[in-house]
């Protein structure tokens, strides 16, 4: 990360005439005002992107609305999709908040479901609620341990979180393919190639009165608990001590290396439990499909949420609405789904280019730097 | 080869906000002279050079050339002059040669370079040159003092006559400091070159230097030529008169009941990796101050960093009240040992959380802002922050704003109520506590250091202002390249001893 | 006994057929990060590039008929791209792992859109050399068809080492990305030199890109790249910020790459999901042997060393 500067630090408030209140107030307009700015010049870029490829822009606005939001049936759809991107950000957003930047969220979320898979095959003579929560915990072991190993890596070794955790990615499909393939290979599943299944009686149940599976109760719950964890607990706060200066937090005596490792496998539990819910409530067991992106996604929910778990339950909605669209804009406006990632695409850049707006707009700056 | 020109700086004024950097300082620099400026840190010797050189434009005073008013408006104007520096830290690019780094410093460099033309024309330049260095070994592998002779090179291959050093021997042993200074000297006899020496070191100045100004606190407290100076005189000018007019009442006498912080025989690597802080021992008695004076570099910021748990130690031990101490938090928390680093925002607080947070960094985990051992309670966080904002008026007086929004003796006041606020404080270990303070936030700090020592607790606080170390502190020690070099009570100071040690220079 | 050495060798023509091929890519994205890497930045944002390059490239080389033509125009949009970076780097306050994960997403949504559009199954490919011409044995004649791409890999490897040893611009990023204060007071411009280093680097990554859809089998899918992008980073790392290492090293992951396909066409078809993962591994294990918590790499461009620090 790039250090405080002494730019940024506003100096002598000689001179200043707000006062300290009006200051926070304006720094509270300021985290509101900036990343709206930014989603509406994502919103205008895109746009334009709609235009060169030949379809109208606020047609195709109107739609993403309608296939997120524009009936019971589309809010469904999106809260389908937010479900795993709520737990797949929080595996971003607990290690970042901790210091360390990883983009593991795919390999934990597969390596989970692949746990999870197994776990479950081996206790599905157990009562469904006990299988479930032996998969649940079996899926999220695997998934914090992935995560923890890519953080102990950069911690004790200087290893780049982010390139080992990718490469982590690319061994975690590695093993899935190989496992359904081989050892849990269901002969059954002729051409495409799974493991056996879980009992259909043991799948993982929805919210009464809806088609949405119980996932999104995790999801909820992860970020609520993860809030908790971050603003309301000792541990949190020695968290968030060591990812904001890890040199006062040596100071003060706080173990840096068991602080950001905990941190890791919270998050990577967090994927992981993502990876189980995909195969007990989606598929029902391990196969290719469970290799479904919402990993990659997540972390573009994580920077959207600019970190904050409570923020991830509502980005995750929105961004969920804007995947499940995919199939209106084919339909409806000849565009390929990929247009999507596009818009993801356009929308996280313009997000981090906001960043550097932070204390720099002089409408909320009423302190003069002194020389 | 042209001959160095007359430089004259006139009445230079230069002021930071409120602060005088440089005031009203004139400054003749006569050609093939050897001129050195003397002062402690923040004596406003870097700011006059900037000045002079066109890195900064003075507020006041103007600048001659020959007789001829001259606007330096910026480092290339300078250069035209034949002016150039050699600064404290090293510009040199470490993985690149000897040879090329040379190249590189020339602004007529081909876009492509034929190497074995190239080659030959640096040979010969150094064939006239007054140090042998080797071309083609990379500068990260040259020891410090080849690196500043390729410094010097570089500045005389760029042909500069008028040759400015900022603390040039810092980094060099006696042997080298001898060698590099004395063929500038030659070089200077010689009729090629004029050299202006910022310096703290006293027995260079008289060894080599033919002019000498004295720079104290910005303003030039004496020029004289330097046949007609002696060290004890120059000690005194650097340092100021015999005593220092305030002093703290000190209520209790020290105790000598064995030292409450011992360190023994500590080695540390700078940023560098080369040790810092050489097998260096010290103690803290039970009511005491100790005050470790010297020149900022010299190890001190690497002494704090190791006692803090900031930078590994290489091999010594670190003890109180007679046993191994661990930076762990445990062990912060029931010896009572708590450190102070310097630039409080950067090293000692998080920045971007709010003052109530930093106020709790220490306490967070316990009763009363921690319930049933895990929760925490924001509310008691709170009030325990306003508690200590009221106390030690820490302006402005919200809790939530986040604390790089605070000046920096705000700052440091937060961070002396979350250490010393508490009473839990036994020992602490501080450096430049005062650094960017005005006079009213440096006696709170001073205050609350001599409470704490009244208290019966220790203070160990390394300063580069000797004039803060003489205010406080009960025993003094001076600390020079890396090691403790002298040591002496308050009340048997000699201050031409004192600053002479502070100036390298080991015996009287 | 021969039928074993005969499938030893196939196995051995394979690798190294295989290795060249795989190698390409390698060798232009790790040239290309090395260059931004000499000059103090980093960029994660290459495997975006590469698949801009490589649908570039495919989609040019379809409408125009003339494969060059797509190799060119992948590289003007690396460029582009790489322009993207370097300005989203220098804002202030912008984390540059953030910005490189960004432009991953950004350019490979934007490949996967304009590729989806792709009506021909297969586009003009790139002139092969066929070095293989002098063998009967229909395996080694398609394991040494070799892109021409190749040998401008090669040549570029060299070209890059030559400018950064013994041109002024080449010092004067050698400069910026070592110890940039120095640079400053010389009067280099940081920000310059970083801007044209990245936008060479990306440019280069695109090339890279091109070679996977204008060689056999010459199609585009959106997985036809395997993390290469990201994988260049650990191969610059691993062959200490050297160009000419960095060829050797492509070399290498390539042979590990094509582990798999090649044991595969010898008829050992078991684990063949973890032999195709070999690059990966190779990779984590380079990096977990070559980096330290305290000591600076050999090699490492001083500003990178400041950053991560």
């Amino acid at each position: 990360m790039k250090a405080v500067s002494l730019a940024d630090i506003t100096v002598s408030p000689a001179g200043n005439k707000t006062t300290p209140q009006r200051r926070m107030h304006l720094a509270g307009l300021e985290s509101v005002v900036i990343p709206v700015g930014a989603l509406l010049a994502s919103m205008i870029v895109f746009a334009i992107f709609c235009i060169l490829a030949g379809a109208n822009p606020i047609g195709v606005y109107a739609s993403i609305y309608k296939a997120g939001f524009g009936s019971w049936y589309s809010w469904q759809n999106s809260l389908l999709r937010a479900a795993p991107l709520m737990l797949c950000g929080l595996c971003t957003v607990l290690p970042a908040r901790a210091g360390v930047l990883t983009v593991g969220n795919e390999g934990a979320f597969i390596v989970g479901g692949l746990a999870a898979t197994a776990a479950g095959l081996a206790t599905q003579a157990a009562p469904a609620a006990i299988m479930l929560t032996i998969m649940a915990v079996t899926g999220g072991l695997a998934g914090g341990v992935w995560i923890a190993f890519a953080a102990a890596l950069q911690h004790y070794r200087g290893v780049n979180a982010v390139i080992s955790s990718l490469l982590l990615n690319y061994l975690g499909l590695a093993l899935l393919l190989q496992l359904v393939e081989g050892p849990m290979h269901d002969p059954g599943s002729l051409n495409f190639p799974a493991s056996y299944a879980i009992p259909e009686s043991h799948h993982l149940g929805v919210i009464p009165g809806t088609r949405i599976h119980l996932g999104l109760a995790f999801g909820v719950i992860a970020c609520l608990l993860a809030w908790f964890l971050l603003e309301r607990t000792v541990w949190g706060m020695k968290a968030k001590i060591t990812g904001g200066n890890s040199r006062a937090a040596a100071l003060v005596g706080l173990p840096l290396g068991r602080i950001v490792l905990l941190a890791a496998f919270l998050g990577g539990a967090c994927a992981g439990l993502a990876g189980m819910v995909e195969v007990a409530a989606v598929h029902g067991r391990a196969s290719q499909s469970i290799n479904a992106g919402y990993g990659y996604v997540g972390i573009l929910v994580a920077f959207l949420a600019r970190q904050s778990p409570l923020r991830v339950i509502w980005v995750s909605v929105l961004v969920g609405a804007m995947v499940a669209s995919g199939g209106i804009l084919q339909r409806a406006h000849d565009l390929p789904d990929a247009t999507v990632a596009v818009l993801e695409g356009i929308v996280f850049v313009m997000i981090l280019a906001s960043e550097s707006l932070y204390g720099r707009v002089p409408l909320f700056q009423r302190v003069s730097d002194a020389g | 080869m042209s001959a160095p020109v007359l430089i004259e700086a006139l009445r230079i004024t230069k002021a930071f906000g409120s602060m005088r950097a440089v005031d009203d300082v004139s400054l003749t620099i006569r050609p093939a002279t050897f001129h050195a400026i003397v002062g402690e840190n923040g004596a406003g010797k870097s700011t006059l050079v900037k000045c002079l050189l066109g890195f900064q434009s003075s507020d006041a005073g103007e600048i001659r050339v020959d007789n001829q008013l001259y606007t330096m408006a910026s480092p290339g104007d300078a250069r035209r002059l034949g002016m150039g520096m050699v600064f404290q830290h090293f510009t040199l690019v470490p993985s690149l040669t000897v040879a090329e780094n040379l190249s590189l410093a020339r602004p007529d460099l081909p876009a492509i370079i034929h190497w074995d033309q190239h080659h030959s024309r640096i040979a010969e330049f150094l064939g006239h040159a007054p140090f042998k260095v080797d071309l083609d070994r990379r500068v990260a592998h040259l020891a410090a003092g080849e690196k500043q002779k390729v410094e010097i090179l570089k500045q005389l291959y760029l042909a500069t006559r008028i040759l400015i050093l900022d603390e040039p021997t810092s980094v060099l042993t006696p042997a080298e400091a001898d060698e590099v200074l004395g063929v500038l000297r030659g070089m200077v006899d010689a009729g090629k070159l004029s050299v202006v020496m910022i310096t703290h070191k006293l027995r260079e100045v008289m060894q080599f230097a033919d002019e000498v100004t004295i720079l104290r606190r910005g303003r030039c407290v004496g020029h004289a030529m330097v046949r007609d100076m002696t060290v004890p005189r120059l000690a005194e000018l650097m340092v100021g008169e015999s005593k220092p007019q305030e002093e703290i009442e000190k209520t209790t006498p020290v105790s000598s009941s064995g030292p409450a912080l011992h360190v023994r025989d500590l080695e540390v690597r700078g940023d560098n990796g080369l040790p810092a802080v050489r097998r260096l021992s010290l103690a803290v008695n039970p009511g005491e101050i100790l005050g470790i004076a010297g020149v900022s570099g010299n190890g001190q910021k690497e002494l704090v960093q190791a006692i803090g748990g900031q930078r590994p130690i290489e091999s010594g031990d670190i003890l109180v009240g007679g046993r191994n101490f661990h930076p762990s938090r445990n062990a912060i928390r029931e010896s009572g040992l708590f450190t102070l680093p310097e630039e409080p925002l950067q090293n000692a607080t998080v920045p971007g959380m709010s003052v109530a947070e930093n106020l709790a960094l220490r306490k967070f985990d316990r009763f009363p802002i921690a319930k049933a051992g895990f929760l925490l309670d924001r509310v008691a966080l709170m009030e325990s922050a306003r508690e200590a904002i009221r106390t030690f008026s820490i302006r402005p007086p919200s809790p939530r704003v986040p604390i790089r929004s605070l000046s920096g003796g705000n700052v440091q006041r937060a961070v002396l109520a979350r250490d010393l606020g508490s009473g839990d404080a036994r020992i602490v270990v501080v450096s430049n506590p005062c650094f960017g303070l005005d006079f009213a936030a440096s006696a709170f700090v001073h205050n609350h250091l001599m409470e704490l020592r009244n208290r019966g607790g220790s203070v160990l606080l390394a300063s580069a202002h000797l004039a803060e170390v003489l205010k406080l502190a009960d025993r003094i020690v001076v600390m020079s390249g890396g090691e403790i070099v002298y040591e002496t009570l308050r009340a048997h100071l000699d201050m031409s001893v004192i600053g002479r040690h502070m100036g390298g220079h080991a015996a009287a | 006994m021969q039928a074993e050495g005969a499938a030893v060798s196939g196995i051995a023509v394979a690798l190294a057929g295989g290795a060249i091929r795989g190698s390409i890519p390698y060798i232009f994205v790790s040239l290309g990060e090395c260059l931004t890497e000499k000059s103090g930045r980093i960029n994660l944002g290459m495997e975006g590039v590469l698949l801009m390059g490589a649908m570039t490239a495919f989609g040019i080389s379809d409408w125009s008929g003339s494969p060059w033509l797509g190799v060119l125009t992948a590289a003007a949009v690396g460029a582009l791209l790489g322009l993207l970076h370097a300005g989203l780097t220098e804002l202030p306050r912008v984390n540059d792992v953030a910005a490189g994960i960004a432009m991953i997403v950004f350019g490979s949504g934007l490949a996967f859109f304009f590729g989806k559009r792709f009506v021909a199954p297969m586009a003009p490919q790139l002139p092969v050399i066929d070095f293989g011409g002098w063998s009967s044995d229909p395996a080694i004649h398609s394991a040494l068809r070799i892109s021409p791409l190749f040998f401008l890999g090669i040549a570029g490897a060299f070209t890059l080492h030559y400018v950064l040893a013994n041109t002024r611009w080449g010092l004067r990023v050698l400069a910026v990305g070592d110890a940039p204060e120095a640079a400053r007071s010389m009067g280099i411009s940081i920000r310059n030199k970083r801007m044209v280093a990245t936008v060479i680097g990306a440019s280069l990554a695109a090339v890279g890109g091109a070679h996977l859809t204008l060689y056999f089998p010459g199609i585009w899918s959106e997985g036809i790249s395997g993390g290469q992008g990201l994988m260049a980073v650990a191969l610059v790392i691993f062959a200490r910020w050297s160009p000419r290492r960095c060829l050797a090293a492509a070399l290498l992951f390539g042979a590990a790459q094509a582990l798999g396909p090649s044991l595969q066409t010898a008829g050992i078809t078991g684990y063949y999901h973890l032999f195709n993962a070999s690059p990966y591994l190779l990779t984590l294990i380079v990096m977990i042997a070559s980096c330290s918590h305290r000591k600076t790499l050999t090699g490492m461009p001083g500003a990178l060393a400041a950053a991560r620090g």
